[in-house]
């Protein structure tokens, strides 16, 4: 029963992770920028929902709200940094450590304002218990594997059922032929980043209903999630969610024989082994 | 008898393309030899193969009877064949003479335990090798550039760089990737010379060229390249009289 | 006067640190966020070798410096092989790993309380416990540093390094070994970091994992960053200027629970401004 309670609290938070997932790989494959900051925007959208569900607002119009922060703030970096860097022709190395350090700024500007301490929210359906069968889920993880779940659906459908999705992926297979094509590149990119910061705000919210937020809690999520991008193969969007899910539940099971201070081990572990056997990942394209 | 350079039965594909088709041919020492082709007939990828940078599907490149598949591009120039790019990859924030140094072989303090723990006699043996690369540098022409970086060069004076990085391998079989195309008439001339100079000089030229004049007034011996695989060879004037090939290249091109 | 001394005491410590950033970040050109994680794994080693006193210093410090060397090739030895953004997250999955195991490891580390009690370091079977005369180790082992930084880039091995973060592939195609070259610059960074660990440990005589983390590592780029890029001059003085940075926030009187929240606030901002407007930092080259 452990093992099963396990299993589902693993498909829960992957979910989420796999949604980190997807959101990251949809930045990384278009604009080609390791988008380190999308840790973040992930943490701004807990808070900014926190902020909105205290003052009184219902729930679901505070994750609208939050959702509409975290498109302005993604859409910005995008605009007033990322894309004035590739003008400038800066080098990659220094694109990442200008992502590295909006990273350090949103997290300690949170930290400023909100404390460092983990903070709850104050929705009582989030903690309330539901059981089915033998499992024991909270509110907050029904939440989490439904919406998560829909909005990799949607993201599915976006990606391949759209006309706005067939241009985002033209511009990601071929940046120089979108230019030449008036597909304009560098709008896309403002709007692939302004769709992604949406959806990462999903996972950044209905995560921390359930553990509560920390100001500097994206990193880790983060790293699962860019982990599970690279093994599912860049460029293919359900490669990087269902991978992100297969490392989550490998690293609830190893709850059964190991402390859970060392599941970033396992995570890495997982890397490592992709790095030396399968380095372009399992469903790379081409 | 062992021929100098010999590419046999090379196979490579990318994906679902077949870039070399049983690619096949061979190259006498001390000529000037031009590989033509239309674009994509694989006249770079087959430079990559016998440079050691792709490794083919299946076949071979022997030079002076050894094998060279599977060897490392460093192996590869130490064993005498060095290569320049289409797309010149020089360093462009070292300056011509540091361009040059870092392609002559082995000097001391290479590594840092000799940098570190014999400074001076590091510093002492790169002196010589400046002196080295000073006149690789005089010999293409560009001795009053030696300090200059090399992003505040013309383009005409980056291509005569690459080709002294390239002799400063010490190789005796250079590939070049186009080294006329780009150049206005005067660079152009002085490029040719250089190139002639070179085989004066007892080096083995294997050039990829697109323009037919450059084509008939430096090669001795020309391939002809299509879909991966050799059509024909001959003289410069035979290959460029054929009309059958003529329209191979020009229709294709367009 | 014993605060002059510790700022001066820790600026050679971090110049060292800067001096391993800066051969990894600026002349061989990888993104690294891990080099506090090294720099914990030299001061431990030297930590537990002493309290336990089964060697002296030095010796302790050649441990812990071929330790590093070993680890910091290591955790390199991806990024000569993948390509340049897999080993982001490479360099962030070792750092968290360092850090959840200084934390939990508690038998090798002291787990999070940390541990206390590391001795002075001794030279020659004399202990040095006044504070001038570790000033002296520090600067002898920073002016160490400094000399071996501008040797290596002025030796052969400095362009071939230089010519290695412009152009891998035409170095490869010049006959020259790439992977050889990198590994040993991420040896020597290695070393150094370890140095710096082991004078770290026993100047304060008191480590915890706080000092080696993710924000310690966000540090070190910055004074990379800030300093310059690929100059003995820059890497000097990042460390110099970051170092004050934490008394001048105490000048504009913020509370002490926030001072670290806003020196690391302060570093970020002076990382997307530096890559925006300054690539070249305040004495280095482009980045």
């Amino acid at each position: 029963m452990l093992l099963l309670q396990l299993l589902a609290n693993g498909i829960v938070t992957g979910s989420a992770l796999g949604i980190v997932a997807v959101s990251f790989a949809l930045i990384y494959s278009t604009t080609r920028v390791f988008h380190v900051a999308h840790a973040g925007v992930f943490t701004l959208g807990g808070y900014l929902a926190w902020s909105l569900v205290r003052a009184g607002v219902p729930d679901l119009l505070a994750l609208a709200g939050a959702m509409a922060g975290c498109v302005v703030l993604g859409a910005a970096i995008q605009r007033f940094l990322y894309a004035p860097l590739e003008r400038r022709g800066a080098a990659q190395l220094v694109v990442l450590i200008a992502s590295l350090g909006t990273l350090a700024v949103i997290q300690n500007l949170l930290a400023a304002v909100y404390s460092p301490d983990i903070l709850q929210f104050p929705s009582a359906w989030a903690g309330h218990v539901f059981g089915l069968g033998g499992l024991r889920l909270t509110g907050a993880q029904l939440a989490t594997v439904g919406v998560d779940f829909a909005a990799f659906g949607w993201v599915m459908w976006f990606a391949h059922g759209t006309l706005l999705g067939k241009r985002i992926r033209a511009v990601a297979a071929n940046p120089f032929l979108a230019e030449i094509t008036r597909l304009e590149p560098r709008r896309v990119h403002v709007l692939v980043m302004a769709i992604a910061s949406a959806l990462v705000c999903l996972p950044g919210v209905l995560g921390p209903l359930d553990y509560g937020l920390q100001p500097y809690g994206g990193v880790t999520p983060l790293l699962t999630a860019t982990i599970a991008m690279i093994a599912g193969g860049i460029g293919s969007l359900a490669g990087a969610f269902f991978l992100a899910i297969a490392i989550v539940v490998l690293q609830n099971l190893s709850l059964l024989v190991m402390p859970g201070e060392w599941s970033i081990g396992v995570t890495f572990a997982i890397f490592i082994v992709f790095m030396l056997f399968r380095p372009r990942g399992l469903f790379a394209s081409g | 008898m062992t021929d100098y350079l010999r590419v046999e039965a090379v196979n490579h594909s990318f994906g679902g393309l077949q870039a070399l088709n049983d690619c096949a041919f061979t190259i006498p020492a001390g000529r000037i030899t031009c590989l033509v082709g239309p674009n994509g007939a694989g006249k770079t990828t087959i430079f990559n193969v016998i440079t050691g940078f792709l490794r083919p599907d299946t076949g071979e490149v022997r030079f002076r009877g050894r094998v060279l598949t599977g060897l490392s591009p460093q192996t590869i120039v130490h064993a005498g064949i060095a290569r320049s790019f289409q797309n010149l990859r020089l360093f462009p924030d070292l300056t011509a003479l540091d361009n040059v140094m870092v392609a002559l072989p082995g000097g001391f303090g290479e590594e840092p335990l000799g940098a570190l723990f014999r400074p001076f006699h590091a510093a002492r043996t790169d002196r010589q090798r400046r002196e080295t690369a000073r006149e690789r540098l005089a010999h293409v022409g560009l001795a009053d550039r030696a300090g200059e970086r090399v992003r505040n060069m013309s383009y005409g004076e980056q291509k005569l760089l690459t080709i002294a990085r390239l002799l400063a391998t010490g190789a005796e079989l250079l590939l070049l990737d186009e080294p006329a195309s780009g150049l206005a008439a005067g660079a152009l001339d002085q490029v040719m010379a250089l190139l002639r100079r070179l085989q004066d000089d007892g080096k083995t030229l294997l050039v990829v060229e697109h323009n037919t004049r450059v084509v008939q007034q430096i090669a001795d011996h020309v391939l002809f390249l299509h879909q991966g695989h050799l059509m024909a060879e001959g003289t410069p004037a035979a290959i460029i009289a054929d009309p059958a090939l003529a329209e191979i290249y020009f229709g294709g091109a367009l | 006067m014993d605060y002059l001394y510790s700022y001066l005491i820790l600026s050679e410590i971090y110049v060292l640190l800067g001096l391993s950033t800066n051969l990894l970040v600026g002349v061989v050109g990888i993104f690294s966020v891990s080099q506090a994680a090294v720099f914990g794994v030299g001061a431990y080693i030297v930590g537990d070798f002493l309290l336990s006193g089964t060697l002296s210093f030095l010796p302790a410090v050649a441990v812990a410096a071929v330790a590093c060397i070993a680890l910091n090739v290591l955790i390199t030895l991806p990024s000569l092989r993948v390509a340049g953004d897999y080993f982001v997250v490479t360099s962030f999955g070792i750092q968290l790993l360092a850090t959840a195991t200084f934390t939990n490891w508690t038998w090798g580390t002291g787990g999070a309380n940390g541990m206390p009690g590391v001795p002075p370091p001794d030279l020659f079977g004399m202990q040095i416990s006044s504070t001038r005369g570790i000033l002296a180790v520090s600067t002898v082992a920073a002016a160490l540093g400094c000399l071996a930084f501008w040797l290596i880039l002025r030796a052969p091995f400095g362009r071939l390094l230089k010519a290695i973060r412009e152009d891998e592939l035409a170095v490869a195609a010049a006959g020259k070994g790439v992977l050889r070259a990198k590994v040993s610059a991420a040896a020597l960074a290695g070393a150094f970091a370890g140095v710096a660990g082991g004078v770290y440990a026993t100047y304060l005589s008191f480590i915890d994992p706080t000092s080696f983390d993710l924000d310690a590592s966000i540090l070190l780029l910055t004074m990379v960053v800030v300093g310059g890029a690929r100059t003995l001059w820059g890497s000097v003085l990042g460390p110099f200027l970051l170092l004050a940075l934490p008394q001048l926030l105490t000048l504009i009187a913020i509370p002490t629970t926030y001072a670290a929240t806003m020196q690391q606030l302060v570093y970020g901002a002076l990382l997307i401004a530096f890559a925006l407007f300054r690539p070249q930092g305040l004495l280095g080259e482009r980045l």
